[in-house]
This record gives C-alpha cells, sequence and structure tokens, in this order.
C-alpha cells in the first residue's frame, strides 16, 4: 500500500471520528490541532486504524507517536 | 465472542446515541428508565456508552452516573460524593484482579462487604458486583492448581466465597465466565490497558455490557416464562407422520439422534428450573403423542408439557390458544423451531414472541437456546422448581373438575389450605420475582426490587402480605403478593393518615378463579381494623395486559371514589374504597381452609 493510500484512508477515519467531511490531514497534524481530540477520541482513532488496517499496536509504538505523519510512517512499516 | 460487530462500528453507533439520546433512542419513551451508577478503578468511559445503547437495544431507557477514574471507594466512602445525589437504582462495580490487594479470598469478600454496606444505605438499590476473572500468568506454572495458596487458587476462592455469601442486594456479574467463553488470551488485552487502562480487551465491551442489559431486564418485569417448541425435526430427526414413532431417529448410537437427545435433555433441564414447555406442531395429536409415549430415545416425556398443540392449524393460532390456555401473555413466550418459514410467521404474527435463530446443525441447538439469554430471571425460587409438578397436577385437577357438578363442588373437593401474612425474610426474592413478572392480575403493576422490600419490611407504615396456597394436588408456594401503605404513606398519596391504600396486588394465574382474593381480602381487612384505619382505598391501574382485574375492586365490595388530587377527570386516579368501620368483617370465607 503506497503512504498516499494509507493517508487517504487515515484523513477517512479522521473525518468520520470527528464527523467533519472538510477536515484537511497533513503530516503535522497533532491533538492539538483538532479541539475534539482527547483522550477518548484518541482511543477510538487507534481501533479505527487497527480495524481498518488489520494490524495491531504496542504501547511503545503507540507512545512514540507524535504526529498524523508518524502515525502514517508505523502503518507502512507494519504493512511491510 | 458472541457480539458479532467490531467494536469501533459499535462505539460510532453508542456515541451518536450519547450525543442525542432523545432523539436516536429506539426503546419506547415511556419504557422504563434504568438509574445505573458504573464504578471502576479502569477505564469506563467507553462501557457506559455502550451500556447505554445495549439497554436501549433490549427497550429500556437509561440514565448512566459514570464514576472517577480509580474512585470506587472513593465514590462509595464519601457522604457528599455525587453518586448519592445521583440516587441510581443499580450500582455496578466493575472490577478486576489487580483490585485485589489482601492475601485472603474472606479480607476481599470482608473489603467489598464494606462498600456494599455503604451502598445499601440508598433505598431500593440493587448491586452488580462483578466477580475476578482468573488471570491467566501462572509464577507457579502447572503447580497454580496444586496448591490453594497460589494466585489462581486466590481468585478461585474469592469467585466462589462471592457466590456463596453475597447478600440479596447483591448480584454476580460473571465476569469469569464471559471471560472463560471468549477466550481469556483475548479477553486481556495488556496494551490497552497499560495505554489507556482498559480493565479488558475492548472487544468485549458489547458483551460485557448486554450481560449486565440481561441482568436488569428481569428487574423491570421483562422476563419469558414459557419455551414453545416445534417437534418434526426439532426435538427428533424425522417425521413422525411419515416414519412413525419408532422411525424417528433419537438413537443414542447414533451422531443425529445423540445431538437431539442432548437437546432434550437440556430442555428438560430448563422444565426443572420452573421454564413451562409448550409444543406447537403440525401434526396428528395421536400421532406426536405416540413418539413421546413409544420411543424408548425420548428424554421428554408428555408429564413435561404444560400445553400440547399438534394440529394442522397456523402456528400463529396455536400459539394465541398457548398463551390464552397458560395465562401468559404472547411476550413471555420463547419459540423454538427449525422451519424458518415458521419462525418467520411468528414473528409476523406474534410480535412479543422471542423467536430463537435456530440454526441448521442440530448439534448446535443447545448453543443457539442458551446464548440467546431468552430465560433470564432475577432469581430461581422454590415456586419455579416445582412448576412444573403443578401444571401435571393441573390434569389431574381437570379430570376431578369433570366429575365435579358444578364450580363450588370443584372447589370444596380441591381441598384448598393457605395462609395471608407478612412475607418472610427468606420468601423475599420469591416476592420480589412475583411482583417483578406478573402483568395479568396486578392491579396497578408497580416493581419493587428485593432491597426496596426489605426497607418496606421494616417500615411501620407499610405492611407486606405473601399468599401461601396448596391443595390436595400440589403445593402452590407463594402466589399472590399485597403491599399496603398506611399513616404518612398513605397522606403522601393525598389520602387521609387513617386510611390504608393498597399500594401492590397481584397473583400469579396459576391460582385463578380459586377464591385466593377473597381468602387474602379478609387478611388485608383485619389488619386495616388492627391498624385503627377507616377505610381502604384500592387503585386500578390500566396497562396493555392487566383488563382481567378492572373490576376487581367492585366485585370485593369496594365503592368507586373521587380522587382528593385531581379533580379533573382526565388526569383523576382510579379509585375505589372500603369502608371499615360501617362494615363487618367480609363474610364469605370462600373454600380455602386457613393454615
Amino acid at each position: 500500500m503506497s503512504r498516499e493510500e494509507i493517508f487517504e484512508r487515515i484523513t477517512r477515519i479522521f473525518r468520520e471520528e470527528f464527523d467533519d467531511e472538510s477536515l484537511v490531514i497533513v503530516d503535522e497534524t497533532n491533538a492539538g490541532d483538532i479541539e475534539d481530540w482527547d483522550s477518548l477520541a484518541h482511543v477510538e482513532l487507534v481501533l479505527s486504524m487497527e480495524k481498518e488496517f488489520g494490524l495491531k499496536f504496542n504501547i511503545k509504538e503507540v507512545g512514540e507517536l507524535a504526529n498524523v505523519g508518524e502515525m502514517a510512517d508505523l502503518i507502512m512499516r507494519k504493512l511491510a | 465472542m458472541r457480539q458479532s460487530e467490531s467494536i469501533s462500528s459499535l462505539i460510532k453507533v453508542a456515541n451518536r446515541l450519547a450525543k442525542n439520546y432523545e432523539k436516536e433512542a429506539t426503546a419506547p419513551e415511556n419504557a422504563p428508565k434504568v438509574r445505573i451508577a458504573v464504578l471502576s478503578n479502569f477505564s469506563i468511559q467507553h462501557f457506559t456508552k455502550i451500556l447505554r445503547y445495549s439497554l436501549d437495544k433490549a427497550g429500556l431507557r437509561s440514565e448512566i452516573y459514570e464514576g472517577e477514574y480509580g474512585g470506587i471507594n472513593m465514590d462509595i466512602l464519601d457522604d457528599s460524593s455525587p453518586l448519592y445525589k445521583f440516587a441510581p437504582e443499580i450500582v455496578l462495580l466493575l472490577m478486576r484482579h489487580t483490585d485485589v490487594e489482601v492475601e485472603s479470598a474472606e479480607e476481599e469478600i470482608k473489603s467489598l462487604g464494606i462498600l456494599w454496606d455503604k451502598l445499601s444505605g440508598i433505598p431500593g438499590v440493587t448491586i452488580f458486583q462483578s466477580n475476578f476473572p482468573c488471570p491467566i500468568e501462572r509464577p507457579l506454572g502447572t503447580l497454580e492448581s496444586q496448591y490453594t495458596w497460589s494466585s489462581l487458587s486466590l481468585f478461585r476462592e474469592i469467585n466462589f466465597l462471592l457466590t456463596k455469601n453475597h447478600p440479596s442486594n447483591v448480584k454476580i456479574l460473571d465476569l469469569e465466565y464471559l471471560s472463560a467463553y471468549v477466550g481469556k488470551e483475548r479477553w486481556f488485552d495488556y496494551t490497552a490497558y497499560y495505554l489507556t487502562k482498559q480493565g479488558f480487551s475492548m472487544d468485549y465491551l458489547m458483551d460485557t455490557a448486554d450481560e449486565v442489559t440481561r441482568m436488569v431486564l428481569p428487574m423491570y418485569g421483562m422476563t419469558n416464562k414459557c419455551l414453545c417448541l416445534d417437534l418434526d425435526n426439532t426435538l427428533w430427526d424425522g417425521i413422525v407422520g411419515e416414519d412413525g414413532p419408532l422411525g424417528i431417529n433419537l438413537d443414542p448410537n447414533d451422531p443425529i439422534g445423540e445431538a437431539y437427545r442432548a437437546f432434550q435433555g437440556y430442555v428438560k433441564a430448563l422444565s426443572k428450573r420452573g421454564v413451562i414447555l409448550a409444543i406447537n406442531s403440525k401434526n396428528d395429536e395421536a400421532n406426536a403423542k405416540e413418539a413421546f409415549e413409544k420411543n424408548p430415545g425420548m428424554v421428554l416425556s408428555l408429564g413435561d408439557i404444560s400445553c400440547f398443540r399438534a394440529n394442522w392449524e397456523d402456528k400463529a393460532s396455536n400459539m394465541s390458544y398457548i398463551a390464552r390456555h397458560l395465562n401468559i401473555g404472547m411476550d413471555s413466550i420463547v419459540f423454538f423451531d427449525d422451519n424458518p418459514a415458521e419462525r418467520e410467521i411468528i414473528r409476523t404474527y406474534c410480535p412479543g414472541v422471542t423467536v430463537i435463530d435456530v440454526p441448521n446443525e442440530p448439534e448446535n441447538f443447545i448453543k443457539a437456546l442458551d446464548q440467546s439469554g431468552a430465560f433470564e430471571w432475577s432469581a430461581v425460587s422454590p415456586e419455579d422448581l416445582k412448576r412444573t409438578e403443578t401444571y401435571k397436577a393441573n390434569e389431574e385437577r381437570e379430570a376431578l373438575a369433570n366429575l365435579a357438578v358444578n364450580y363450588e363442588d370443584y372447589l370444596k373437593a380441591l381441598e384448598m389450605r393457605g395462609s395471608c401474612r407478612a412475607v418472610e425474610e427468606a420468601e423475599l426474592p420469591r416476592f420480589a420475582q412475583l411482583i417483578n413478572k406478573s402483568n395479568q392480575f396486578n392491579l396497578r403493576t408497580v416493581r419493587y426490587k428485593e432491597a426496596e422490600i426489605e426497607s418496606m419490611m421494616q417500615d411501620k407504615n407499610f405492611a407486606c402480605l405473601a399468599v401461601n396456597l396448596q391443595d390436595r394436588f400440589s403445593e402452590y408456594g407463594l402466589i399472590s403478593c399485597i403491599v399496603l401503605k398506611s399513616g404518612k404513606e398513605a397522606e403522601a398519596l393525598g389520602f387521609d393518615n387513617t386510611d390504608i391504600f393498597i399500594d401492590t396486588w397481584c397473583m400469579s394465574c396459576r391460582v385463578l378463579k380459586r377464591g385466593v382474593e377473597d381468602f387474602a381480602f379478609i387478611r388485608v381487612f383485619e389488619e386495616a381494623r388492627a391498624r385503627g384505619a377507616k377505610r381502604i382505598i384500592g387503585e386500578y391501574i390500566p396497562t396493555k395486559k392487566n383488563g382481567m382485574v378492572a373490576g376487581f375492586y367492585a366485585k370485593l365490595g369496594f365503592r368507586p371514589m373521587k380522587d382528593p388530587l385531581n379533580k379533573d377527570d382526565a388526569f383523576a386516579r382510579i379509585l375505589y374504597s372500603y369502608e371499615v368501620a360501617e362494615r363487618a368483617q367480609p363474610g364469605f370465607r370462600g373454600w380455602i381452609e386457613r393454615l
């Protein structure tokens, strides 16, 4: 799966989670940029990604993520 | 996993419901509203939303109090905690093995007991205490089960003591069972625990919520009483009309025959715990009964069946007949039939009936019926365990009725003996069960939980009367409940403090037309007189199901009465009064001899 394709799917998950079809996600987007991105939303995002890409994250991986770009990189690594 | 939908889609639905509850809820607006507090030391924000969704699906409205994270003790032990302002009907204590900090099971039960005691100060509260899924790590390896002092033995013992020693207002939420059912290796999710303090894998939030819902439903009278079964290819392999009573397959040496016999065994176990069995089958009655009488492979016998309907009428009409004959509502019947077309007919024409999705393979019949949770009751009472016997005795009773010249003679010949007196501690679960299950013979259909009844029993402004009955054929046990209010309780409803108000009068439909109500009324009258009451006041609140008691108070000699609170007829209560002072003790004693 290409990084673009992964990013596209991530964007879809974010738009669904925050119920905002115009939401634009870039590599640098982090929890500070989206008002409703609290710890509950975070749990839901991680669950949705795991389901979307059919994988499981471990605590180290999730703990190290600083923004959406790193999330996309992580997914790419895990799918490789 | 019982829940097949993925948890992330379930959370989305639950979130939508939580955001706009009034608009999204599917439970009817007049459905009971459950007030439930969820307390846990792990993270429960998703669980509470899923629980609300689960309750809604089951037809219950809810309000949920979400305890502070890590704050079970804080919430419970602090008198000023918002928990007490919330005034929950149910408090759910969701725990896991990491909550146990003591070395012995007795100590753990003792410390839980402190929490239960404190919570029991909330009027009428029921506590749902989870037990503890035994962890899968084994520091002693295969020796964990070798020693009583191992960690595994500790949790097993705690779980056992919870079952053995819990007070009657505490119900056990069996997470040990649920985790074993789905597989503990999946249940425990360490990533989710360390990252976001999930007590167990989020995949099982819905299953856990559904388990709680199953415990809540019977508290609001939503229970099934009767299992209605088809015959051919449901209770045995083959068609009795074609294959003959000995040609159908119930051979213990044949895999298919053995599977059907096992299913019959499970059904028999249901009947032993008090589930009424009925047959609804397209067959000649004689043929169908012959299989029961002649096939040596049958586990069920005709005596287990309370209503046998085998004919060529449509199954929906037969279903109405069964409901009428057994004096139960359609919505307390569960239908099990291998034929999808028949299931569809019942779904369409008998909307209250619970229809089980029967799998194609007979070896999975038990699982389908068992996991449907169709027979969740708040308790199993001695009366339940005797029920089948009672229905069998009904046949003998009917034979007697055929001999008797008239109904009066019949009632006399039954040699009924009964008692009507203050309910005793040991009868409490049955008393609560009857109050919550009776729909037809129920004047006001007020539901009370065990804990509420217990506090009424202590209060001198209440009288809780239980009627027990036996006749020459069987012992019915506790079959009618009456709750009276006097003094300031009567005053609070707009009556005089010298009035007795009949808050609850309900009766099991198994003893209709026996004069039980006349018998019990004598005791109500005596109670009123002993309390120096001037009037006895009764109210009838009509529901869809209790039409049979619309004229109840008039028949007992009560007179219609104006509602002192609502002069406006549209809102007035339907009240009746009986002047105690003016009238002598009711003379008619019926045919029940006082025990």
